[in-house]
């Protein structure tokens, strides 16, 4: 998204390298300056009165924290335990959910019927079941998986329900009266018309997931995130709490927009017609 | 059945399709408790793993009649009213704040990204260090989670009012804050109030997740306590206590408000409809 916008502004530039290598860091600036500000206001705070260590720590405290465990491969271990339980998740959700959504969505009643129980459970939010998980399969990752999926999966199932009824009924009738199988039908009709529909419930379902793992990993106290800062907790390190929230947000940040946007961004390109 | 009788249904008929088509959505809920109780009936699981469905029954008319139950759920509602109000207060005059002025927009969206991706649960072991466990800290944390709904909603409906219409009580001598409460707070409210009901929606899972150690009441704390002593029917039953007051508030409260918003202020924009 961002490049083609950096492209369409240098629309009316010639087309030189050190053009767009200045304008690449005139953007970077753009983005790094309320950041800036924001660690000088939060070191302004922590001049302006004493604080114990327990309650807040100067913003070089935190980039030591993190120096340290980034050096000690600690940050890598817990990010990546983190990141490799949302793809999973995701991966599961997409494979199970989709499937579920289609063979609801063709079906009027069927998609009547299932709307309501959809929206109760989405009413109860995966971290709500953490208690039964942990009694029924322990402190474990199966835990944090199945609340992780339970959470991605409603919103996909949903989405992709809601993205086949969108699909206009002339279509299917047209295809069909071709002589087309079902499967031609799921292949050629459905798939491309709910798509976007299903990337906009994946992008969806990651932010509610990604919230869930953290709270998740809080509590199973198993590796991951959400596991790094609760530790610290325990024994007031505020600067790794610190440097584990900054971890957390860069992530999902990168995630959704290198990740899910482009795919979410190609999906309405190539096939975004169908929506209206 | 043929098409010529469909055509020349008898009201009866009729009725019954009606009153098939609106009992549909509680089939699954059925089927769910069939295969709960069949599946205990042949399995006989151990009650910790798996209550039956009557003493899950029991279990909270045990918690309504100590009045239990009710401490519990009038804790957790009172947080979500607080915090939720909170957010939208400052969401709203946030977003409008930063919706006017595009400048304040740009400067400010790479910290509202950054933020929006850490809002809620994430907060909450820096938080309990400041707030303590109790009121306090599942308010901030469904504040968080609110805010950022509500205001990046806000923006969007502020950004989106047409300029024209602005410009027309301007033209006929509105001051600006004449045209903020006549022209853009109006148009703005469908997209403040689809801001809200998807944030109160996000502000009760944040309030669970909060309670299930930021927390002495609650009933996110109710369902976590019972962990302990694997009371799984307390646990099943909050769940579905959660599940239900969930669906009720969105119901009952939010989808009339929205509704009756769209109708009297929508811009062309559909209100997807139901079918």
């Amino acid at each position: 998204m961002s490049a083609t916008a950096a492209r369409s502004a240098l629309g009316h530039l010639p087309d030189h390298r050190t053009g767009c290598v200045a304008w690449r860091w005139l953007r970077g600036l753009k983005i790094l300056l309320p950041f800036v500000a924001l660690v000088a206001a939060w070191w302004a705070i922590y001049l302006s009165a004493d604080f114990s260590p327990q309650v807040l720590v100067s913003p070089l405290a935190v980039w030591r924290a993190f120096v340290h465990l980034a050096t000690y491969g600690v940050m890598a271990e817990y990010a990546s335990t983190s990141l490799r339980m949302i793809g999973l998740a995701a991966v599961l959700s997409l494979l199970v959910g989709v499937p579920i959504g289609f063979a609801v969505g063709v079906n009027r009643y069927a998609a009547h019927a299932l709307e309501g129980f959809l929206r109760f459970l989405q009413g109860i939010s995966g971290i709500a079941w953490l208690p039964l998980a942990i009694i029924w399969f322990g402190f474990t990752h199966t835990t944090t998986l199945i609340i992780v999926i339970y959470t991605l999966i409603v919103p996909i199932i949903f989405n992709t329900m809601v993205g086949v009824r969108a699909v206009p009924e002339t279509y299917t009738l047209a295809l069909r009266s071709l002589g087309a199988s079902r499967l031609r039908l799921v292949k050629d009709v459905y798939l491309p018309g709910a798509l976007p529909s299903i990337v906009v419930g994946l992008r969806l379902g990651m932010g509610y997931g990604w919230r869930a793992l953290i709270a998740a990993e809080m509590l199973v106290r198993k590796g991951g995130l959400g596991d790094l800062i609760f530790g610290a907790r325990t024994f007031g390190q505020i600067d790794r709490i610190i440097t584990g929230m900054i971890a957390i947000g860069c992530l999902y940040v990168v995630v959704d927009r290198l990740i899910v946007q482009p795919i979410e961004n190609l999906t309405v390109a190539r096939w975004g017609v169908l929506r209206q | 059945m043929s098409m010529a009788s469909a055509s020349e249904r008898s009201p009866m008929r009729r009725a019954l399709d009606r009153l098939v088509w609106r009992l549909l959505p509680l089939t699954p809920f059925a089927l769910v408790l069939v295969a709960w109780v069949v599946y205990w009936a042949v399995v006989r699981p151990p009650p910790a793993t798996l209550p039956a469905v009557q003493d899950v029954v029991v279990a909270m008319w045990e918690l309504a009649a100590k009045g239990e139950l009710a401490t519990h759920v009038a804790a957790s509602l009172w947080r979500l009213l607080l915090g939720v109000l909170l957010g939208v207060i400052t969401g709203v005059i946030g977003g409008f704040i930063v919706g006017l002025n595009r400048p304040i927009a740009e400067f400010l969206s790479p910290l509202i990204v950054f933020f929006n991706a850490i809002s809620g649960i994430v907060w909450l072991p820096l938080v309990i260090g400041w707030l303590g466990i109790g009121t306090a800290l599942a308010v901030f944390l469904i504040w968080n989670t609110v805010f950022f709904i509500v205001f990046q909603n806000t923006v969007l409906g502020v950004q989106l009012v047409p300029q024209v219409y602005e410009q027309g009580v301007q033209a006929l001598g509105g001051g600006r804050w004449e045209t903020i409460r006549t022209v853009t707070l109006p148009g703005a409210l469908p997209y403040i109030l689809t801001g809200l009901r998807s944030g109160l929606g996000f502000g009760w899972r944040a309030l669970i997740a909060a309670e299930l150690v930021g927390a002495t009441t609650g009933l996110g704390q109710m369902i976590f306590g019972a962990t302990e002593y694997h009371r799984s029917d307390i646990i099943i039953g909050g769940c579905l206590l959660i599940g239900i007051i969930a669906i009720a508030m969105d119901r009952w409260l939010l989808l009339p408000i929205e509704r009756r918003t769209i109708e009297r202020w929508g811009l062309v924009f559909d209100a997807r409809k139901e079918e």
